[in-house]
């Protein structure tokens, strides 16, 4: 399964977990338990971008 | 199963799998297929002249791979019908003839090499799921050399060596040596309560009593064998089944609690020696045996994919078939007309099994007999004028009980109330406001948030919160004294699916500072899969907050089930505290900056309206 990105929106946690979006899963915050989690779409910067 | 197929008016499809089911209760159409057996049911009298003249040999199933059957066979002694069947995989005289040997032997002519799947339609008033379950396969746990030491077999495969209608026709006897085994040990909880991830979480609630079977039946036919039974907790709590288990013990059946880490196979003797903690004794012991019975668990169907997607069913993490209300409706699904008996819902033994099964015949049979049902007042109604065929709510009603629309002929979509059983997800993802979801409706809604909002806005927390589970847990933290803020305005919806974007984002308009979004557990929602798209909502909500310069923390998703009272109290607790850190500045960005996308939005809308609709002059002459 794909691993992404979340953010959670209570406590700030920013962790990787699985993502499929045929079979969605609950997602949680490992550190506060709240269900109110965003998937981090942020893209990463690419190192060697700015050289 | 005999009297199944004698009765006149039940109509027994063996060999047969369902293609399609299409309509809604009291309505359905079935489409069967019904596989080619390539012998005639009706003439078949089971002579078994054809098995004994087939030149093929394959592994028989039935007997778990111990002994072999023809290309032409019985499936089991007691199948229903009692007709032979032909396995157009095995069989070398199917097309081109190059066999047909039991063609030749088979006096009434029975066999049908050209015979065709036949498709059969059928209409029915309700559905009784009971596809029954499949047996954990344990080849992946390495530690009990289950595949690697031939004398390690499972529970399933005791079965047919002890059965007197199986491989040895009774003669229990080890699979290396061919020796009766005086030394047996049992494994329970094989893949069951177990957190790893080749294992699964929950009890498989019939093994712990097929074992104490087993081995009263192994000391009734075999006595002076030796059995010891590996265990975590025996759970013997039906009816009778303590008896049982202390009738084992006298018998003496050694039960010991802890299992072995790993099995070792003697490569001359080929016996199976085993390190066990002894948790009663605090003792570590090593044993040998003859032969190892690893106790399997039950586990879901794995076509069960194919039954939920036809039966529009759901599913719990276990991948069970989940009832309606575990309490009040325990074999009703929640597709209306669809039941579930056996272990399609969960692991049961046969009397729990006839139980639900005897339950969901009899609400099958008061459905029908009934001819009409009482369809709940709370359903979807489609406002014809602004729907425009677009679909979007055919794609998401959980029921499918949304037909029909199209956009390009604009064709309006029709709900069938008879399914509909009223989530609101349809009229929350509408963009035309086409969908009126009676007692939920979006004017009721808004007025709702208007008189939390209407006054110190600023020190209240919006809730939306599903009636079967959110709203539950409040009530339980309120009736359990729980203590908690009282900030909190709730908003009951029948489901979290029904929160529509604009009811959030009226609600910051107006200075809500905190809204919380709250509904069922994911494998707990009472319609199918309706809060999957209040994720996605929510999802979307937070990105538009983002882009407008709202801080997306404002918004808060939570799922709470009617037990979880303390749940509900902790999450006013936190949301309360996140409250009191929003500034009346942001309340007033917020408010400000959502009014002008909305008038922005409102403006665009009617533009368009405009465009699509233009006025037409007619002339008089042409009208008359």
């Amino acid at each position: 399964m794909e691993e992404v990105d979340y953010l959670c929106m209570r406590c700030g946690n920013e962790y990787r977990g699985p993502f499929d979006k045929l079979v969605p899963v609950e997602r949680s915050c490992p550190k506060c338990n709240s269900n109110s989690i965003r998937r981090n779409k942020k893209k990463k910067k690419n190192p060697t971008a700015s050289a | 199963m005999m009297d199944v197929g004698r009765h006149s008016k039940i109509n027994l499809l063996t060999y047969s799998e369902i293609e399609n089911i299409g309509g809604y209760i009291g309505n359905f159409q079935v489409t069967v297929r019904k596989k080619a057996r390539y012998v005639d049911e009706k003439e078949c009298n089971a002579c078994a002249e054809c098995e004994k003249v087939c030149p093929v040999v394959a592994a028989d199933e039935f007997q778990e791979g111990f002994s072999s059957r023809k290309a032409i066979y019985m499936p089991f002694p007691q199948a229903v019908p009692s007709v032979y069947i032909l396995d157009d995989k095995d069989c070398l005289g199917h097309n081109p003839i190059a066999c047909g040997k039991c063609a030749d032997v088979c006096e009434k002519n029975c066999i049908d090499f050209d015979m065709k799947d036949e498709i059969i339609n059928l209409n029915v008033g309700a559905v009784i799921t009971a596809t029954g379950m499949d047996v954990y396969d344990p080849t992946e746990m390495d530690e009990y050399g289950y595949t690697q030491y031939e004398n390690v077999v499972t529970s399933m495969e005791f079965e047919r060596l002890i059965s007197a209608g199986g491989p040895t026709e009774g003669h229990f006897i080890r699979p290396t040596d061919r020796k009766t085994p005086k030394r047996i040990a049992f494994i329970q909880c094989v893949g069951s309560r177990s957190n790893s991830p080749i294992g699964n979480p929950y009890c498989s609630n019939i093994c712990c009593m097929n074992t104490i079977k087993d081995s009263l039946l192994l000391m009734d036919h075999y006595p002076g064998t030796e059995i010891t039974v590996f265990y975590i907790d025996i759970r013997a709590f039906g009816k009778g089944f303590e008896d049982l288990f202390q009738r084992s013990k006298q018998a003496g059946v050694k039960y010991i609690r802890g299992l072995p880490g790993e099995i070792f196979e003697d490569p001359k003797t080929k016996n199976l020696t085993m390190l066990v903690e002894d948790t009663v004794a605090n003792s570590v012991t090593d044993f040998e045996f003859d032969l190892v019975v690893l106790s399997v668990g039950v586990i879901p169907r794995r076509d069960s994919d194919l039954i939920q997607r036809l039966l529009t069913l759901s599913r719990t993490t276990d991948g069970f078939f989940m009832e309606s209300h575990p309490k009040l409706k325990p074999v009703d699904a929640p597709t209306g007309g669809v039941f579930l008996a056996g272990c399609a819902e969960s692991p049961k033994d046969v009397k729990d099994s006839v139980t639900q099964a005897s339950a969901a015949a009899a609400r099958a049979q008061i459905l029908l007999n009934a001819g009409k049902i009482n369809v709940e007042a709370i359903t979807s109604q489609v406002l014809t004028d602004f729907c425009t065929g677009c679909q979007v709510c055919v794609k998401v009603c959980p029921f499918h009980a949304i037909t029909g629309g199209d956009a390009k002929l604009k064709i309006p979509v029709e709900v069938v109330e008879a399914a509909c059983q009223g989530c609101g997800t349809c009229a929350a993802e509408c963009n035309f406001d086409a969908l009126l979801m009676k007692h939920f409706e979006d004017e009721q809604i808004m007025s709702q948030i208007d008189a939390i909002t209407g006054e110190n806005a600023a020190d209240k927390v919006v809730a939306f919160a599903c009636n079967w589970c959110s709203y539950g847990g409040a009530d339980l933290a309120g009736l359990s004294r729980m203590q908690y803020p009282t900030s909190q305005r709730v908003i009951k919806t029948m489901c979290s699916g029904r929160v529509d974007s604009k009811f959030v984002l009226h609600a910051f308009e107006n200075g809500a500072p905190i809204v919380l979004v709250s509904g069922c557990h994911y494998a707990d929602c009472h319609y199918i899969d309706a809060n999957r798209w209040t994720v996605k909502r929510v999802d979307k909500l937070w990105d538009k907050m983002e882009r407008l310069g709202i801080r997306p923390e404002r918004l808060q998703l939570e799922w709470i089930s009617a037990a979880e009272g303390q749940k509900w109290a902790n999450t006013m607790k936190d949301l309360e505290k996140m409250r009191e850190q929003v500034t009346q500045e942001e309340i007033e960005h917020a408010m400000s900056v959502l009014k002008e996308d909305r008038e922005k939005a409102e403006a665009k809308k009617k533009k368009k309206a405009e465009k699509k609709t233009p006025v037409k002059e007619i002339p008089i002459e042409a009208s008359a």
